[in-house]
């Protein structure tokens, strides 16, 4: 035992051991937080990896296997159905059980670090925007898999790829996007004297603002924190006017310009015309779907299910409800959709049963057979999806096709990374905005906006 | 010659064993009795807490293995952040507002309470209502009635009341208002079911007495309600200005930070940072920030809790 020649020597001795019985305490009470984080601490658990070394070996369910996935509720509940229906089948022929937990994408939001901190949860979590890069240590290595699926799938979209791809190595398997693309009353449209959805970001405040003054529906969209909806809106008008939140090496933060200048301006004008709904800076996801389908709004940027609950369910606005593509500004056309892909976590016992599940649910024909079922809602993030047979079926559809091609990441083009991925969980471009067309004070809400991103991004490590 | 035997000395009695002896003592009875509820403390909260601070001075992060000790450091880097500095003001103001509200409305529905008047016993079980119901469950209530499309309260106010509508959840002023109503709504029930149990037990004699020297009410509520529920007020006070410090399930639920972070309180700034963002070290630095002040004014109430008995 190391003598303790004064005070200081024995308070570091009683320090470690207070630690170490921290520590202690904290495995016997089998807390779910406390066991877990003192394991990781300790060194950590090895991670598991696709890429074995040798020739590539499809994954094999384990006879006897347990394994949950974890996703969202996604808006379309039957696409929902048919995954936990392809799930039932792939247990029975495996005799092995996979269940689909869906929560909400806001308890998805919490319930996925929560699992990622305690060290066990769910076997497979679905990963929204670029989770995989916050959670990297957390997921396996699935290179060798993907690389498989790219063999058989061919090019993977790059918002997908950019995501799923953490340095070197895949942490999540690529595997959806949610287009978004504008929902629109025709008949209202009509009633303006406008004969088709606007293509310039201009046009589209200037239809508003006729739509307005004829105490028609106004076009709405969320200023809120909706992890969906404003996100897909202020991006692509940031980035349409030239604005960019950061660099693509996403070392310097560079919202402060000239071209952010112009899109805040727009949005103020647009808001102090009446052009777009003033009501929605408390909307979150669900609000501007109840807002349409109460025929409240003349049109909202939404994924598909908006138009897919009026023609399948609600039957009410069917007929007189389009989609239009996003416009474009001054500077490009850009689009943001949602990004869902599935990452195979290192505390899981089941891990090559729960990459044979994956890779099931990839396969050409049960995917295709999903986003059928989703009427439109999904769009696959291989090239062999890209002209699915669900775009033929419904020409209405064509916008939310159309909308993937140009489809960029939240803080495009920087890369994506765990700085990215907090500016877009703090709202911060979203707020940027919001904060303008209340205060009218534009420059002020940039330098806002910067001082927050330059927080994140020039964080001292 | 005398036969007579001595007395057989009686035999030592058989001593209890120690724990019986122990736990027929009331000390050592008390402090065993304590010690399942001190370990559920030790391991739900104690434990807990104290991870936190640790927390607070490394650079934890979710799903991050490594982990060093910066002492300090995330604390100072929160000094820069206009969004914590505005959730801290947020959640003084908050707690201010709500908690003299509730005061005086709990104080009154318990004076009101206290009065013997038809179905009493179910006006009282009623009233109770806002506090019983879970509160996320409330709070999405609330959210409908605020809905910035389909508020109910708007319905009234522009069609029987020919008003305008509020965008209640939508602008910075109206929505901080709006989640103080809810804390209102919900916190009243509590002050004033502890403060009817308070007035209960003041004897009615002194109130007698006092009208017999001639005191009018308000002279008896000044000099006889008030100094005796004294107490009840005081961990009343101290127990919901915790709660209302550390409140989350309100703001997250019914604005989630919205509209641009003006009505974050900590409890909720300290999530989003530490959760979805994963810098769970800086969350757990912003949700102790206010410890230190809880710490002194809790410190406070029970000294002088204290020294009045």
């Amino acid at each position: 035992m190391a003598e303790i020649r004064d005070i200081t020597d024995y308070a570091a001795k009683d320090a470690w051991s207070r630690r170490k019985f921290l520590q202690a305490t904290g495995l016997v009470a089998a807390s779910l937080a406390a066991g877990p984080i003192i394991e990781a601490c300790g060194g950590g658990t090895s991670g598991g990896t696709s890429n074995t070394g040798g020739p590539y070996k499809v994954p094999k369910a384990r006879a006897g296997a347990k394994v949950q996935l974890l996703q969202w509720n996604s808006f379309v509940k039957a696409a929902d159905d048919e995954f936990k229906r392809q799930a039932a089948e792939f247990s029975q022929a495996n005799s092995c059980t996979v269940t689909i937990q869906t929560v909400s994408g806001d308890d998805l939001i919490a319930k996925t670090p929560a699992a990622v901190e305690a060290g066990s949860g769910p076997d497979i979590i679905q990963m929204e925007y670029g989770w995989p890069h916050l959670y990297e240590q957390a997921c396996i290595d699935v290179t060798a898999d993907v690389n498989y699926l790219k063999g058989k799938l061919g090019a993977i979209h790059q918002v997908n790829d950019a995501f799923c791809k953490v340095g070197d190595a895949y942490r999540a398997i690529p595997y959806t996007q949610v287009p978004n693309a504008w929902s629109y009353r025709t008949d209202m449209w009509q009633q303006a004297g406008l004969s088709k959805f606007p293509t310039t970001w201009d046009e589209l405040a200037s239809n508003g603002k006729q739509l307005s003054d004829k105490k028609l529906g106004q076009i709405a969209v969320s200023l809120g924190h909706a992890y969906g909806d404003a996100i897909t809106m202020w991006y692509p008008v940031l980035w349409d006017f030239g604005g960019r939140e950061a660099t693509a090496d996403g070392k310097t933060v560079t919202i402060n310009s000239k071209e952010t200048l112009a899109a805040v301006n727009w949005a103020i004008n647009t808001w102090n015309s009446n052009s777009i709904a003033q009501n929605t800076l408390s909307w979150l996801d669900p609000d501007n779907n109840q807002a349409y389908h109460s025929g409240l709004i003349s049109a909202t940027l939404n994924g598909a299910s908006i138009y897919l609950k009026e023609k399948n369910i609600n039957k009410k606005y069917i007929d007189v409800t389009d989609n239009a593509a996003q416009p474009g500004g001054p500077k490009g056309l850009s689009t943001l959709n949602l990004i869902f892909n599935h990452a195979v976590m290192k505390w899981s016992q089941e891990q090559e049963t729960a990459r044979a599940f994956l890779l099931y649910a990839m396969e050409h024909d049960n995917y295709s057979k999903w986003m059928s079922v989703a009427g439109g809602y999904d769009a696959g993030p291989y090239a062999a999806f890209t002209n699915d047979p669900v775009w033929g079926t419904d020409p209405k559809l064509k916008p939310f096709h159309d909308v993937v091609p140009n489809g960029k990441w939240p803080a495009w083009p920087a890369v994506p990374s765990k700085a990215t991925a907090q500016s877009q969980v703090q709202f911060i471009i979203v707020d940027m905005f919001a904060k303008a067309v209340t205060s009218k004070d534009a420059k002020g809400s940039i330098a806002d906006a910067e001082q927050k991103l330059k927080r994140i991004y020039e964080k001292p490590s | 010659m005398s036969t007579a035997t001595l007395p057989k000395i009686a035999a030592e009695p058989k001593r209890r064993p120690l724990h019986v002896r122990l736990l027929n003592r009331e000390a050592p009875l008390g402090y065993t009795l304590l010690v399942p509820t001190m370990l559920m403390l030790l391991v739900f909260l104690a434990f807990p807490f104290l991870w936190g601070i640790w927390l607070s001075v490394t650079d934890a992060q979710i799903g991050v293995d490594e982990t060093k000790f910066i002492g300090g450091a995330n604390f100072l880097y929160e000094r820069g952040d206009t969004v914590f500095i505005q959730s801290f003001w947020n959640t003084i103001n908050y707690t201010l507002v709500t908690t003299v509200f509730k005061l005086v409305l709990g104080l009154s529905m318990a004076l009101l309470l206290n009065q013997v008047f038809p179905f009493q016993r179910f006006v009282r079980a009623a009233l109770l209502l806002p506090w019983i119901i879970p509160s996320v469950l409330s709070t999405l209530a609330w959210r409908w009635m605020f809905d910035p499309t389909f508020s109910v309260l708007n319905w009234v106010l522009v069609h029987p009341l020919h008003s305008v509508g509020v965008n209640w959840l939508g602008t910075t002023n109206t929505a901080l208002a709006s989640l103080m109503v809810v804390n209102i709504w919900r916190g009243v029930p509590f002050y004033g079911i502890s403060f009817l149990a308070g007035l209960q037990v003041i004897p009615v004699d002194l109130y007698e007495a006092a009208r017999v020297d001639g005191a009018n009410r308000w002279q008896q509520f000044r000099e006889i309600t008030l100094p005796l529920l004294r107490p009840v007020l005081m961990v009343v006070l101290m127990l919901s200005t915790i709660l209302t410090f550390a409140d989350f399930q309100l703001p997250y639920v019914l604005t989630k930070g919205a509209p641009y972070n003006s009505t974050n309180v900590l409890s909720t700034w300290a999530f989003n940072i530490g959760v979805p963002g994963g810098d769970i070290g800086i969350g757990a630095a912003i949700s102790l920030v206010l410890f230190p002040i809880l710490a002194i004014a809790i410190a406070g109430v029970l000294i002088s809790l204290r020294s009045k008995d």
